[in-house]
């Protein structure tokens, strides 16, 4: 069963400097419970991705024809690209999907109450009479652990620590019961401390809930902890998707592999870090061929800087869905 | 509430202080002209064709209490003004200066008020739609009109109304009295001839302010409008009009009230050479009168005291306005 598919997303900003690529042919599919991790640097179209899930990208973000994101609800298919209005908007805007930020300070309008923040989009999305979104705020505030409830309900988003604002986020997030929660870094702004309690908040609400989680993150650590299935984005390209045990253990994209080598090792912090050589290209001079060739270890001159390699399922562990998008890949004699 | 009116006070001290200062600076930059009042006014006197002694200023100064010290006079001056609302007599004109300026003051004041407030009824929706439209054209409109308000001096657009009106309706629109109430006492009819005339240097005075304020309010929504939690809103489905005003309006709000005593001080000061051209003699006029024609620092001083005074309240109004608006400050008071 699936719950959210997204096939060949391709999304391009109209921009004075010409239309740029963010997101190219992007498919992955989320299953009702699965969390599923974006990981990728600034600028890999991660969060681009996610924000087209609710349409929610600037007025200058043109959609290929061939995209398709489809939502199941108990009604019937969404084609959520279709939908236009404000009104039609709503089914996914904090109705079926709900989204939380990386700055929890700053996703919380200044002047108004937190509680205010929550009523308000309860009686959108539930009809809700203002009592009845009262209790049920206040309840949802002490589900994810924030003390005083009650008090808090009527403060406001600087009166609160980082790690609560965070839960108050999450509470607020999960209060009109979504389908699917999108959580854009949602422990970077935290400390190290508060970070694994917000996870495992997260973790004991989808499980409890049942709902789909797109979790996004620069930081391979937190996917290792949270997510069930992994892709990894370069460029608006996803360059490897699969089980985040298989990705982890065994990175089949040279991009992976270097990204996972870039990570300091605890058993041996003496060993120099291994960064990615260079910098992600400017968006203006997307790189032909694999996206990644520029930068890629082993790439071939007059193969990767012409082809565009296909997501291809590893024949290893072809079981589990794990698949990479490299020439290289299941090619005996590439490194000969 | 305790708090809240402790703030007010706190805040309340705080302009008297100014004031305090102000008026120190201003009686000083009274004293730093050269010569005193004794020594002004004799010497007027002398080109009126009478003969002067050195004894004559002597016991002009005495009478005028100038030999006491700098700082003798300046309280008693202070008290004057503090207790009394009293500005002593003008150096030059030999008169009360409250008779002098009567209600010069409050007509010009009110003058720039109004043309206050019609810019930021014209810029407060005027700059949130601009700030909101993609539409290129709107946006470029807005700027040429606005930009034509920043460049175009406000004298300048006087003279182009006066001359229009004067061609077409025969009618100069100058003054702020037609000549059967110029002198009559303050009735209806007065106020509402005062009206049918008042609105051309509102309307003038407004117009360069109103530029200027659409610059200022479109440049604060755009700041906001990109902010996360304005996004964040819409991730959660709200939208058009509700979204627009509760979020970024609201809280572009607390900066555009605390440019206000800003714009007043600038809309004040522009008033002089508007007044000038369209003949109110009702306004501002006094201010050059005493500044540059007759070197009356009594005058000058009294005038500007009020100025300032005026700007220290409106900024105290917006301060503690704001402070009931945004809750950020509210909090921080209330602790």
């Amino acid at each position: 069963m699936t719950l959210l598919s997204v096939e060949n997303l391709t999304l391009e900003f109209d921009t004075d400097e010409g239309r740029i690529t963010a997101v190219d042919d992007v498919s992955f599919e989320i299953a009702p419970g699965e969390v599923m991790g974006i990981v990728g640097e600034s600028g890999s179209g991660k969060s681009v991705t996610a924000k087209s899930l609710m349409k929610l990208n600037p007025g200058n973000s043109v959609y290929s024809q061939r995209s398709r994101i489809t939502l199941m609800l108990e009604d019937g298919p969404v084609d959520v690209l279709s939908l236009k209005s404000a009104r039609e908007l709503q089914v996914v805007r904090g109705g079926a999907i709900s989204m939380i930020f990386q700055e929890p300070m700053a996703s919380f309008a200044p002047a108004i109450t937190i509680g205010d923040q929550m009523v308000e989009q309860l009686q959108l999305h539930r009809k809700m009479t203002k009592k009845a979104a009262r209790d049920l705020s206040v309840e949802m505030l002490e589900r994810v652990g924030i003390s005083e409830a009650g008090k808090r309900f009527d403060q406001y988003a600087f009166e609160l620590s980082g790690g609560m604002r965070q839960r108050a986020m999450i509470a607020m997030a999960l209060s009109t019961s979504p389908k699917l929660l999108i959580a854009d870094e949602p422990t970077t702004a935290l400390d190290v401390t508060i970070q694994a309690q917000v996870i495992d908040l997260m973790k004991d609400l989808v499980a409890e809930y049942g709902m789909g989680i797109v979790f996004i993150t620069h930081d391979l650590g937190v996917i290792a902890q949270t997510a069930d299935h992994v892709a990894v984005m370069y460029l608006g390209r996803m360059v490897e998707h699969g089980p985040v045990r298989d990705v982890i253990n065994h990175p089949a994209h040279p991009y992976t592999r270097g990204l996972l080598a870039a990570l300091p090792d605890l058993e041996h912090l003496d060993a120099p870090l291994t960064p990615v050589p260079g910098d992600i290209p400017s968006p203006l001079e997307r790189p032909s061929g694999c996206v990644f060739h520029t930068r890629c270890p082993i790439a071939k001159r007059g193969r990767c800087d012409v082809e565009v390699p296909a997501m291809t399922a590893l024949e290893a562990t072809i079981a589990s869905n794990h698949s990479a998008a490299c020439l290289a890949l299941n090619d005996p004699h590439w490194m000969g | 509430m305790l708090q809240f009116a402790r703030f007010a006070a706190t805040r309340a001290a705080m302009a008297v202080f100014t004031l305090l200062l102000v008026s120190l600076i201003v009686f000083t930059l009274m004293e730093l002209v050269p010569g005193d009042c004794a020594e002004r006014y004799l010497a007027f006197k002398n080109t009126q064709g009478q003969s002067i002694t050195v004894e004559d200023i002597e016991a002009e100064r005495i009478r005028l209490g100038l030999d006491r010290p700098f700082l003798e006079r300046w309280t008693s001056w202070l008290g004057n003004v503090f207790l009394h609302g009293d500005f002593g007599q003008s150096c030059i004109l030999r008169m009360d200066i409250n008779n002098l300026l009567g209600d010069k003051f409050l007509i010009s004041l009110g003058i720039c008020l109004a043309a206050l407030v019609f810019a930021y009824l014209i810029a407060i929706p005027v700059g949130i739609i601009a700030a909101t439209s993609k539409s290129p054209l709107l946006n470029n409109v807005l700027r040429f009109v606005s930009y034509l308000g920043l460049a175009m001096p406000n004298f300048l657009l006087a003279l182009i109304i006066i001359l229009i009106s004067t061609v077409m309706f025969g009618d100069t629109l100058t003054g702020l009295f037609s000549k059967e109430y110029r002198d009559a006492p303050w009735s209806f009819d007065k106020l509402m001839d005062f009206l049918s005339r008042a609105w051309l240097p509102v309307l003038i005075l407004g117009w360069s302010a109103t530029a200027f304020a659409l610059q200022t309010v479109r440049a604060l929504m755009s700041d906001e409008i990109g902010k996360l939690y304005v996004t964040a809103a819409e991730a959660r489905g709200i939208s058009g009009a509700r979204l627009l005003w509760r979020y970024p309006a609201r809280h572009a709000l607390g900066p555009i009230f605390n440019s206000l005593g800003f714009d007043l001080n600038r809309i004040f000061n522009e008033l002089p050479i508007v007044a000038l051209i369209m003949t109110l003699t009702e306004a501002g006029a006094l201010l050059i009168e005493a500044l540059a024609r007759s070197n009356d620092q009594q005058l000058a001083g009294a005038i500007i005291f009020l100025l300032t005074a005026s700007i220290v309240a409106v900024n105290f109004l917006t301060d503690v306005l704001l402070a009931l608006v945004d809750p950020r400050i509210r909090k921080g008071i209330l602790g």
